[in-house]
């Protein structure tokens, strides 16, 4: 009979396959939140959201901004004194909550990943103007604005396509994914 | 001639349009054909990873396993695509259990990725596989005098993958040199870009972008070069809302690499896709006027 | 029941696996829990079971449809009955726009999608025992 996993189990077994030590080897230095570009936006630093995972503060943790806040810029895995990937934890944490649904209520990239996954899933590719809706109304009125003018500059540059991309092989390539997430309908 | 299988990835089908066109133009400069992957998909950027990772992988296989049916080594010109190949390859060479899932999936494409190829960035082709000295033999228009601050950015150093130096690289350097320039150092060359946050967090992007031009602007670079569509968008689409946003007021052309190689090797401006960009290059272009 | 019948939950939600455990448990079944797909698959090999239940989103992913293909290739394991029982239609809604989870990777296995009727489990769970012990026989006469 096994015991009930702590939060901190929780995550070391969302983590189980990846390619760095365990959260519990963390001494604690701040070399990640020092070295994180984007910390002071973040309501836990890197180092402290590993304390309070350690600490089983589950609802704190994923409350938090910390793991959307993430840019895989990698840096902070690099550096680690312990050899933790702490970028894949990041990962880790954004896909628990986004299969649970307990993310913060203002975060947009839950909404972005969704939508770019399933961009993705009806075309093989990926296509910018699907994506912005997703994320453009949290705006307000002034991004929003800067945004619509960037949009048409870069249409102007003829950067952004007009017709979305599509794979030769669309239906080989959805039978592919069915095999790895079941989504129905396939054989 | 060597020739790699070439994964252009979403951005240089239409955003990034300009570094697949130079990209194009300075490997074919150097003896190298490089052959678009048949029928690739999106390589599932940052993005993918956060909902399923196995998934995520098989996406990364598919790509490599066409590639490696061609019988070339796969490269990338970005560098998000490129860590996602790398890493992806890696994995289902060492994990036998994770290999055999994958290829399951890929069987409904008649597929197998069986880790016979190497994954490179395209940077990597030109100083490893090329060379640094072969480039500068190439150099018909040095740009003497042209101040380029290199921009790694992240994912083409980070995370480590075997050889190379994450806190202190020099090969974009070596070859913003070769090519007659002065490449500048500054605080900023390997810190993020934001990425993706851009869209997420843009407040917290935006901070990042400005910190990084000020960087660059400070040591008076006439220039920044980059090896990757995001950053080069980040950077450059993004200057004029960071201007807005931060009361700046930075004018600093942001070019791909494989632009200014061009320019060097004596390249028709128009060919290397100079002219899209939204922050005017003329000043760079004077520079590649006079032939060595 | 004479024997108690064997049974394997993996499944990395804690908060699942606890109520469901007791539900069998005060059936008479005696029930082992793996909160990850490797111990979970461990544990399938060294023991002997008569019944897995199995969650599909774990780790890095749909680790549980990983694991019904892995049964399915080997030709001892594959006489172990498997009963799915996901939320991964919920979790993931997204990508299942009005469309069923697509059911049979193995061919032992059924598919409940969670909440679970206690009832309902109880039913699958003896059915599939059943319906197994009945294989099991049949090849032994054959």
């Amino acid at each position: 009979m096994a015991t009930r996993p702590t939060f901190s189990e929780e995550v070391s077994n969302l983590m189980h396959a990846s390619h760095g030590n365990p959260l519990k080897t963390c001494i604690q230095c701040g070399t990640c939140s020092g070295t994180c570009p984007v910390a002071e936006f973040m309501d836990h630093t890197p180092r402290r959201l590993i304390g309070l995972i350690n600490a089983n503060q589950k609802e704190d943790v994923l409350e938090s901004n910390t793991y959307w806040y993430c840019a895989s810029c990698f840096h902070c895995t690099v550096r680690c004194p312990s050899e933790i990937d702490i970028a894949g934890l990041m990962y880790s944490l954004k896909r628990y909550s986004i299969w649970k649904h307990q993310y913060p209520e203002d975060a947009i990239g839950p909404v972005f990943s969704e939508t770019f996954v399933k961009s993705i899933l009806r075309s093989g590719r990926s296509y910018e103007p699907v994506l912005a809706p997703s994320y453009i109304f949290s705006y307000g009125v002034r991004e929003f604005l800067n945004e619509a003018a960037t949009a048409t500059n870069l249409m102007l540059k003829g950067r952004i396509p007009v017709i979305p991309p599509r794979l030769k092989r669309l239906e080989n390539f959805k039978k592919m994914a069915d095999r790895i997430i079941p989504m129905g309908g396939a054989k | 001639m060597s020739t790699y299988s070439y994964f252009p990835g979403c951005s240089l089908e239409k955003m990034a349009l300009s570094y697949h066109q130079s990209a194009m133009q300075t490997t074919n400069a150097v003896g190298i054909e490089l052959k678009e992957i048949d029928d690739w998909n999106c390589c599932g950027a940052t993005t993918y990873f956060h909902v399923d990772e196995l998934l995520a992988t098989t996406l990364v296989a598919r790509n490599l396993a066409i590639a490696e049916e061609a019988g070339h080594d796969f490269v990338a010109p970005c560098s998000a695509c490129f860590k996602n190949a790398y890493f992806a390859s890696k994995y289902l060479k060492e994990d036998e259990d994770l290999a055999n899932h994958i290829n399951y999936a890929l069987e409904q494409d008649n597929l197998k990725f069986s880790g016979s190829i190497e994954v490179k960035h395209l940077m990597e082709v030109f100083v490893d596989d090329v060379g640094v000295e072969e480039i500068q033999e190439r150099t018909t228009h040095p740009l003497k005098g042209l101040r380029v601050a290199p921009y790694y950015g992240c994912q083409i150093v980070r995370p480590k993958k075997d050889h190379e130096d994450v806190e202190n690289p020099q090969f974009f350097e070596e070859l913003i040199t070769a090519i007659g320039a002065d490449a500048i150092n500054y605080a900023y060359r390997l810190r993020c870009c934001g990425g993706s946050l851009i869209i997420t967090s843009r407040e917290a992007a935006l901070t990042l972008v400005r910190n990084l031009l000020q960087s660059a602007v400070d040591i008076e670079a006439d220039v920044i070069a980059t090896a990757c569509p995001l950053c080069q968008t980040n950077l450059e689409v993004y200057q004029m809302q960071v201007n807005q946003e931060f009361g700046t007021d930075f004018s600093i052309p942001i070019m791909y690499f494989t632009q200014l190689m061009g320019l060097a090797m004596g390249l028709p401006k128009k060919k290397l896709g100079i002219g899209t960009e939204f922050i005017s290059t003329d000043k760079i272009l004077t520079y590649a006027k006079e032939a060595a | 029941m004479d024997t108690k019948k064997k049974l394997l939950m993996i499944d990395d939600d804690p908060d699942f696996v606890e109520p469901i455990m007791a539900i069998l448990e005060n059936a008479g079944y005696e029930v082992d829990a793996k909160y990850n797909p490797d111990e979970g698959f461990e544990a399938l090999k060294s023991g002997s079971y008569d019944l897995l239940l199995l969650d599909v989103l774990m780790g890095r992913g749909a680790e549980g449809i990983m694991i019904a293909r892995k049964i399915g290739d080997d030709e001892k394991l594959r006489e172990t009955p498997i009963l799915i029982i996901t939320g991964m239609r919920e979790q993931i809604a997204f990508l299942f726009p009005g469309q069923p989870v697509h059911p049979s990777f193995v061919p032992t296995d059924e598919l409940i999608e969670k909440p679970v009727e206690p009832d309902l489990l109880l039913e699958k769970v003896s059915t599939l025992i059943k319906m197994a012990e009945e294989r099991k026989a049949q090849s032994e006469l054959n």
